[in-house]
């Protein structure tokens, strides 16, 4: 068995953050994780003179590879440790191709390059950012057998699924001075020498690729010490400060996308901020409920019914004023153009949407033969060439009348220079009659926006939430709503006038798209399985449940002491089922002292920590095993009893454990 | 129903539909009235009397009634479209929230 990392980083290029690469820490890497093959993958490029001190230097196989931008995604391709002259060349071809970080080679390129890919390894990042691009992979055939991938959860994925590619998972780490904890990414490879052409044999097939060197895919390295944790439910049990938050948080830093619920963390007594968290983590259904209501919004706010009344009324001053000067009109005045008005050209949405609709049904073969029952294909194509005919005629007018109404504006406005006459005032009738109606239904919106219906209900273990729809009843609500400090109170006055509060929504300093916000509130109500509000305590069983269920979206659970926060029927019921239900999908880690936890949960892997002080040196053991195996062992090999640990962590010694039992529960039994 | 009407050589608007004998001669009109009509000519059959010089004598109600006869008559010709254009006004967003 060999374990590999066919992805390291030793050289600052233009696609890195900056760092300066340690050579120890190479070596102490490769030492503190036994690997057995490394692969030098620089971005888009290969720097021989370093590589080959990294050879003499490492007692491993090295190869020479480099991380490749092709079309978009990354690729590494790593060559045998021979002919290095021959590889630094092409990879140099390469480097001179991608100037920057935004630049890649495609396909042919590379062709052009690698002509004999064949001869190389290539491991496209599969499941991994930026992965390269299905229409590439297909132009790569045959040369494709394995992908790299990110976490153990797709890692299991790929191996069960027939057409994805042999998975790896590797380190992509930076080799800088100072490394505290070492990744623990690698893949192990049941094959003999450490010969490319071995390895790519071994990665043709899925059954010789595993996370661990003993225990198949059912086990992974969880720290750079050697902790092993199986891939399903691991409970870690120990004393106070024997190292058990350490533990988890040196998982938590080797891993990434890790859901961390720490001790404490969940526990909500403040009903306010419960609400908030609520409604924050809900709050795409506000949103989503009221997208079509914002866009109404926006749509009125355009709308000035004062303007339009002032339009209104200087028309009517002015026609009068005109009608009054009727006898004393000059030259320019008495000129029909004087006080003609504009063609209103025809909107044409209509009519192209029934020449649209037409054309759908004569192009559609799916629904052909109902479509034929009721309307001959005749009648609709003579529909579809009257439909076009009118709709070029109402065109031609459209332009001829925007002609007109050009010139017209032209002749006006020289005609209203030269006079004294009072000039009637423009009036669009249909403008102001349309934008009436617009806000008249407008209100009738919110009204009905305002009552109070349930728009979402969410069953959650046992709770229900439920998002309300509810008038805003004060200006400080408002207020609140804003998070700012605004005054409302003048605005709030028009609240049961929807388009004057929107009007004076406009003078209260908010953005115009936020103003939807402020016409209805959602509120959201955690009900429990009696259908009443949920208490202090509910509120953070609530909280952890919602919790682990949100896990799911990460590729690692771990939990640090529940039981510091919650009682133990509820951690024994719900949450002990919804962690090993959790637990089937991604590795998940619970730190506990609880015999509720640790001992009823049925983990596959049970991790004890311990803390020895010897003449003031302060030491820390970890010890692993399956839980009903009598020893668990530490990595370099010490026993300790299983047994002595479940009872002295989780049930205060066998004595006590034997006392409560006999004399304190059985008394009490029937 | 008639809102618009020639009678005496002067021209008279209808304020109120409720009071069809109640007519307003046309230089009294306002913008408010104005407003009205335009919801009567959206809501209801709107006819008026055809613009004549012969029957309207009063040179200042000439112009007033040929000018508002004409925006109206523009309107009328319209009112099709322009229902089927302000019934689908924010439709879907009043069934939505019904």
């Amino acid at each position: 068995m060999k374990k590999i990392d066919f992805h390291i980083h030793t050289v600052k290029s233009i696609s890195d953050r900056p760092f300066e690469f340690s050579l120890e820490s190479l070596k102490e890497y490769v030492e503190k994780l036994s690997l057995d093959c490394i692969a030098i993958t620089n971005h888009n490029l290969f720097d021989r003179e370093q590589f080959e001190e990294i050879n003499r230097e490492l007692e491993i196989k090295v190869f020479p590879g480099i991380e490749i931008d092709l079309e978009g995604g990354h690729i590494l391709l790593i060559s045998e440790n021979e002919n290095l002259r021959d590889f630094e060349d092409k990879c140099n071809r390469v480097k001179g191709l991608i100037p920057s970080k935004d630049d890649s080679i495609d396909y042919d390129q590379l062709i052009e390059i690698f002509p004999a890919l064949n001869n190389y390894l290539l491991i496209p990042h599969y499941d991994k950012k930026p992965n390269i691009k299905p229409l590439t992979l297909d132009k790569l055939g045959e040369n494709i057998f394995s992908g790299e991938v990110t976490s153990l959860r797709k890692f299991k994925t790929c191996i069960k699924e027939e057409d994805k590619l042999t998975p790896v998972i590797f380190s992509d780490c930076r080799m800088v001075e100072g490394i505290e904890n070492f990744p623990t990414r690698q893949t192990y490879l049941d094959v003999e020498e450490s010969s490319l052409n071995a390895i790519k044999g071994c990665l043709y097939d899925k059954t010789k690729v595993f996370l661990s060197e003993n225990d198949g895919n059912d086990f992974f390295q969880a720290t750079d010490d050697g902790i092993m944790l199986s891939t399903a439910l691991n409970v870690i049990i120990g004393g106070r400060s024997s190292g058990k938050t350490y533990t988890l948080d040196k998982i938590c830093e080797n891993f990434e996308n890790v859901k961390y619920i720490r001790q404490f963390s969940l526990l909500q007594n403040d009903k306010e901020n419960f609400k908030k968290l609520v409604t924050t983590r809900h709050s795409l259904i506000t949103e989503n409920y009221l997208k079509d209501f914002k866009d109404v919004v926006m749509e009125v706010n355009e709308i000035d019914l004062k303007s339009n009344e002032i339009e209104l009324e200087k028309y009517l001053k002015t026609l009068k004023k005109f009608a009054l000067e009727n006898d004393n009109l000059d030259t320019f005045s008495k000129c029909s153009l004087y006080n003609e008005t504009q063609f209103e050209t025809d909107n044409l949405e209509n009519i192209k949407k029934l020449i649209s609709s037409t054309k759908t049904l004569l192009e559609n073969t799916e629904y052909k033969s109902i479509i034929d029952k009721h309307v001959t294909e005749d009648g609709l194509k003579n529909l579809i060439v009257e439909l076009i005919i009118k709709h070029n005629e109402l065109y031609t007018n459209n332009l001829k009348k925007s002609w007109v109404n050009g010139v017209i504006d032209q002749i006006k406005d020289g005609l209203r220079f030269r006079s004294t006459t009072t000039a009637i005032e423009p009036v669009d009738f249909q403008k102001i009659q349309r934008e009436k109606l617009k806000v008249r239904k407008f209100e009738t919106l919110v009204d009905n926006l305002k009552i109070e219906k349930i728009i979402d209900s969410k069953d959650i273990r046992g709770f229900k939430v439920l998002a309300k729809t509810k008038k805003y009843t004060g200006a400080s609500q408002l207020k609140a709503k804003s998070r700012r400090q605004l005054a409302f109170s003048e605005a709030y006055n028009n609240y049961d006038k929807p388009y004057k509060y929107l009007i004076s929504l406009q003078n209260v300093g908010i953005e115009e798209t936020e103003f939807y916000k402020y016409f209805v509130d959602i509120d959201y109500r955690t009900l429990n399985k009696h259908g009443f509000e949920v208490s202090g305590g509910e509120r953070s069983e609530f909280n952890l449940l919602h919790e682990i269920n949100d896990a799911i979206k990460h590729d690692l659970l771990l939990i640090d002491e529940p039981e510091s926060s919650f009682d133990n029927i509820f951690l024994k019921g719900e949450v002990n089922e919804l962690i090993k239900e959790i637990s089937k999908e991604i590795p998940v880690i619970v730190v506990t002292h609880s015999s509720t936890i640790g001992g009823s949960i049925n983990p596959n892997h049970i991790v004890y920590t311990q803390k020895l002080v010897d003449s003031g040196k302060v030491e820390y053991q970890v010890f692993f095993g399956h839980p009903t195996s009598k020893v668990l062992k530490s990595v370099d090999g010490v026993e300790i009893k299983n047994f002595d640990i479940l009872l002295n962590c989780l049930e205060a010694g066998e004595e006590a454990y034997i006392q409560r039992k006999t004399r304190s529960y059985d008394i009490l039994k029937d | 129903m008639i809102y618009l009407k020639i009678e005496d050589n002067r021209g008279f608007f209808l304020k109120d539909k409720n009071s069809p004998e109640d007519w307003t001669e046309l230089d009294k009109i306002e913008k408010d009235d104005l407003m009205k009509l335009l919801d009567y000519a959206t809501e209801e059959e709107f006819d008026m009397d055809e613009y004549n010089e012969e029957t309207l004598g009063n040179k200042a109600h000439q112009i007033i009634y040929k000018n508002l006869y004409e925006k109206f008559h523009n309107f009328l010709s319209n009112k099709n479209r322009f229902k089927d254009e302000t019934d689908n006004i924010f439709k879907e967003e009043l069934e939505k929230y019904q």
